[in-house]
């Protein structure tokens, strides 16, 4: 099962697991976001990335628009979808029992997920034309353009997220939320605003990757589960709460998928990414640039 | 949380000798085939929504994987009857022995983790040993295992030609887990768990060893799973990673037990007689037209309990405050 | 009035059995839900042909109902089982024992069928399966089990047989193949098929790939596929898997010289739409072949049929077999000319349905002692220029085979 691939395939490889990694970096994010200022796993991140997906197919489907032009359109829904969810559901169990706040959003993953189903049958749904396609050349190195793009898109919402939370007054009322909820109170900051804030943005994160996604990768009601786990190991490896340990993270994620695919088994590639998961969180819970 | 109120005292005795009653009678009213499947199901996932609510519930660990130890009750079971012959009814107890040994790998390790963290960390060792089993030729890898089949006899565990033993049995084995949980929420085991549920740092520092009663729940929700799995390859003669490791299996047992009532003794009960039928209901009614309709209903019924009454179906009968 | 009186004596036995019924279990929700919605559609029009009187060569298709049985018509119960074994197993008795049907059909995937099917043979009742494709299942010497289409050891051996009548033809030698696969119980069976006839028809296995299906990205298995560079890539895999596979075999350049696919993804209409032109040159074998309506009128009659029911969608191969398959059963139930679960038994042993009146490209229905039909003949097919063409059996071929595979840099 050991195997050494020629250099090529490996260069190759290892390019193709940085580009997916931007996009598992984008996604964490939204999640490390929300958690950084809640302590709220999000359960249904990956039925928002999801819904993202399909908001992607359905303009592309009825409109005729690329999902290079839903970007906007898939991030404004999802930044509404993650602030109603906040205002309907977390708002109220802030501070509840642990189980409340883990079924809360758990409940909304399944039901979120069959109601695509039950409107949209579990058929997949592609993009068939979309403008990026096919591949592109890299210092000789054969890889996807969508999957070049979409990493590049992601690099630069990540830059805009970091801008606008470093630059910006209410990015830094939000950190400062993040960091002591109570301080922040007392300088009169409106948390509650803040913390729908946090979820429409980092549910706005998963929109644009979502609108990226739908370019290459096929729609239907479970596509969120794999990605979702997936950021969760991210989340978990950057450190709960730390937006720029996601960027890290999810490149050392993608890469690590790919290598444990290349070198050990395809099969197993998730597992080594799982297994990944477990290490950090039993040695180092921080992560690699979180606070705990 | 602590039992139902009205079964206590003269009526409480009365109440419950009667659902016994009726659940031995039962049976012998609906004699159709699929009634007592229908039925079978309902004591089977009972039985593990209970089991999950042991650790769950009154020790407030929220395991999101909990397929893995009925998987491992359902393989070591078959495999040992398939390679070794040995009878299922010891191979059972060789996979509760596997399951409560597979609960303290887990749990030593993960014990350490919060709330969440705790709880991702179960979804991802489920995926694990699900891959693994997928990619395990030895156990029929995705191709799963078929049993043989023979005679009927209770020896065997193999019943043909009526469901009557098979639905006996798992009575017995769904009344022995809600005894046990009465027992233990009775006991100073209880009282431990619901401590370190409510305030582990608390507990801790009253001297409450922490980790050891909470591998004690794990390893006794391990265990009924388990026997819940040899029962099922059992009683369906045919076993896959789809089937008995899913993370779907993993979320209807929290489905039941969280809208049934957590922490309770009938919580589980209720919301397994409530929402198994409801299934198949929905999917004999819609199921030809391809939707998932009581997953919706499912999903919306585990939000609205969170957030409206964490104390789920139960809390609402016994009329408790949350 | 006394000869009417006679002849109502007579005839009263048999316009007792008004209808026939016959259980139906497909997967009808779930990711594969639209196999079960097709299949349904090809038993509807089955249920049409048999029930209505039409001038079709097919089993019954003349006359309206069943003649034998006084012109009963056919009615089916469909439950869906949601690809769950034990929900398969209590539908089945469902079925038997509340719906009173007079025979199973069904389900699809190996597994469900494999339960239900122990339902039929405990309880007496015939089960036909017209698509399940594990060799096991007509391995364990069950009497009520009997199964129309061929399975994964026929398709594999044609494939197989395939490169070695190709090699022959052209003068080639085809060194080593590469397994793919997804890793439910489809992927896994067809998996070990292939690995074993490699091993019997001398081809070394240089790489074997089952991969989770639903990956998140292909990139790993192709770069291990282009690291073991075998001549031919041997897929069995699913329509998303499929389709994520050949967009990424283009971004990363990897182009086996043969692909041999085990069908399922590559057999999808939708396949063939979206990826018509990159999969150009991908084989499959194909149980059903669309482009043989030049030799086989009766292809496009049924075909329109189902076009009516099914939106406009061709009939593919997983619903022909369907509709295959339930012909066959209503043909046996006719032929024993009552509802007794041992006469049908007794019938369906003795079918015997000739070619022309399949739209499959067999030699006939026949059951041999396992209750495999004998008849099955499996073909491959070519994606040539967004269509396929059969290339295999020669004498069936519509098409030159296309070899090798074009380089990605040399197309369009």
């Amino acid at each position: 099962m050991f195997a050494i691939p020629p250099p090529d395939v490996l260069i190759q490889g290892i390019l193709s697991g940085i580009l997916m990694g931007f996009v598992y970096a984008l996604i964490a994010a939204g999640l490390s976001l929300i958690f950084g200022l809640m302590e709220i796993v999000n359960f249904a991140h990956g039925e928002f990335l999801m819904l993202s997906m399909y908001t992607a197919f359905w303009m592309y489907a009825l409109f005729a628009l690329d999902p290079l032009l839903s970007v906007p359109i898939c991030a404004a829904v999802l930044f509404a979808l993650g602030w109603l969810s906040y205002a309907g559901i977390i708002r109220r169990i802030l501070g509840g029992p642990m189980l409340a706040q883990i079924f809360a959003t758990f409940g909304l993953a399944i039901f979120l997920r069959s109601a695509a189903q039950f409107l949209w049958t579990p058929d997949f749904r592609q993009v068939g034309e979309a403008w990026i396609q096919g591949p592109v050349r890299i210092l000789g190195i054969s890889v996807g353009l969508p999957q070049v793009v979409a990493s590049a898109a992601c690099l630069i919402a990540f830059g805009i997220l970091y801008w606008f939370i470093t630059g910006t007054e209410t990015g830094m009322a939000l950190e400062a939320t993040a960091q002591d909820r109570q301080a922040a109170a007392l300088m009169g900051i409106n948390t509650e605003r803040m913390f729908a804030l946090g979820w429409g943005l980092g549910s706005a994160c998963v929109g644009v990757a979502g609108a990226f996604l739908a370019s290459f990768f096929y729609v239907f009601p479970h596509v969120g589960g794999l990605f979702a786990l997936i950021a969760y190991v991210t989340v978990a490896l950057g450190g709960f709460g730390s937006v720029p340990g996601s960027l890290v993270a999810g490149v050392i994620i993608g890469v690590i998928e790919v290598l444990g695919g290349l070198l050990i088994a395809p099969a197993f590639k998730y597992v080594a990414v799982f297994v990944l998961y477990l290490i950090v969180v039993l040695l180092r819970p921080q992560g690699l640039l979180g606070k705990f | 949380m602590t039992a139902l109120r009205p079964v206590r005292g003269v009526r409480g005795i009365a109440l419950l000798a009667m659902v016994l009653l009726a659940a031995l009678a039962f049976p012998w009213v609906f004699r159709l085939p699929y009634h007592r499947d229908l039925a079978i199901k309902v004591f089977l996932y009972a039985m593990l929504a209970q089991a999950w609510n042991i650790l769950a519930g009154y020790c407030g660990q929220i395991s999101l994987g909990h397929a893995v130890f009925f998987g491992t009750g359902a393989y070591t079971s078959t495999v040992l009857q398939m390679t070794w012959g040995m009878n299922p009814w010891v191979g059972l107890l060789a996979g509760v022995v596997l399951a409560v040994a597979l609960s303290l790998l887990i749990g030593y390790p993960c014990f350490r983790l919060r709330g969440h963290y705790f709880a991702i960390a179960t979804i991802a060792i489920g995926e694990i040993v699900q891959t693994l089993a997928i990619n395990w030729d030895f156990i029929g890898g995705a191709r799963g295992l078929t049993l043989t089949i023979q005679k009927d006899s209770l020896l065997a565990f193999q019943f043909h030609t009526s469901k009557y033993p098979y639905y006996y049995i798992m009575l017995g084995l769904l009344t022995l887990c809600l005894l046990v949980s009465w027992r233990i929420e009775r006991t100073r085991l209880g009282y431990y768990l619901r401590a370190i549920r409510e305030d582990p740092e608390a507990a801790a520092s009253v001297g409450i060893p922490v980790a050891k009663y909470k591998q004690i729940a794990m390893a006794i929700s391990a265990a009924f799973v388990a026997a819940g799995g040899t029962f099922y390859a059992q009683y369906v003669l045919y076993l896959d990673p789809d089937s008995v490791l899913p993370l779907s299996l993993s979320i209807l047992v929290c489905v039941l037990g969280v809208v049934g009532g957590t922490g309770t003794l009938w919580g589980p009960l209720v919301g397994a007689a409530l929402l198994i039928p409801l299934s198949e209901f929905t999917r004999i009614t819609l199921g030809g037209t391809g939707r998932a309709a009581d997953l919706v209903i499912y999903g919306a019924l585990l939000t609205g309990v969170a957030v409206f009454q964490p104390a789920g179906l139960v809390g609402l009968i016994g009329r408790r405050q949350g | 009035m006394a000869v009417a009186t006679v002849l109502s004596l007579v005839t009263a036995p048999l316009a007792q059995t008004k209808e026939v019924v016959i259980g139906v279990l497909y997967p009808m929700t779930g990711p594969v839900a639209q196999v079960g919605i097709d299949s349904v559609n090809a038993i509807k029009v089955a249920l049409d042909i048999i029930n209505n009187d039409m001038n079709i060569n097919v089993p019954l298709g003349k006359g309206a109902g069943l003649p034998r049985l006084g012109g009963a018509k056919v009615r089916i119960v469909v439950v869906d089982h949601q690809g769950k074994p034990d929900i398969g197993l209590a539908e089945a008795e469902r079925l038997i024992t509340q719906e009173k049907v007079q025979a199973l059909f069904g389900a699809y995937f190996s597994s469900v069928t494999n339960t239900a099917s122990q339902v039929a043979e405990r309880m007496g009742i015939p089960y036909l399966n017209a698509e399940s494709s594990s060799p096991a299942l007509t391995e364990r010497g069950f009497k009520w089990f009997f199964r129309t289409s061929p399975h994964d050891g026929h398709f594999s051996l044609a494939m197989f047989d395939f490169m070695r009548d190709f090699e022959k033809k052209r003068g080639i030698k085809f060194k080593s193949v590469a397994i793919l696969n997804e890793d439910t119980q489809f992927g896994a069976d067809s998996a070990k098929v292939q690995e074993e006839l490699a091993k019997r028809y001398g081809y070394e296995v240089a790489a074997k790939i089952p991969f989770r299906t639903g990956t998140t990205s292909l990139d790993a298995e192709i770069g291990r596929l282009k690291a073991a560079n075998a001549d031919v890539l041997l897929p069995s895999i699913y329509t998303s898997d499929a389709i994520l596979f050949t967009r990424t075999a283009r971004n990363l350049d990897y182009n086996p010289k043969a692909i041999i696919a085990q069908n399922a993804g590559y057999t999808d209409p939708r396949f063939v739409t979206d990826m018509g032109k990159e999969a150009e040159g991908a084989i499959t074998r194909a149980p059903f072949a669309l482009d043989l309506a030049a030799k086989k009128p009766l292809i496009p009659v049924i075909n329109d049929m189902f076009k009516k029911l099914s939106g406009g969608r061709d009939i593919s191969d997983v619903p022909a077999r369907a509709f295959t398959g339930f012909l066959t059963l209503a043909d046996a139930i006719n032929r024993a000319g009552s509802t007794d679960p041992m006469a049908i038994q007794k019938a369906l042993v003795e079918t015997n349905i000739p070619a022309d009146q399949l739209i499959m490209p067999w030699t006939g229905v026949k059951f041999d002692e396992k209750g495999q039909n004998a008849g099955v003949r499996a073909i491959l097919q070519q994606l040539q220029g967004g269509v396929y063409h059969t290339i295999y059996p020669f004498e069936l071929a519509t098409k030159e085979p296309i070899y090798p595979i074009p380089a990605w840099s040399q197309r369009r």
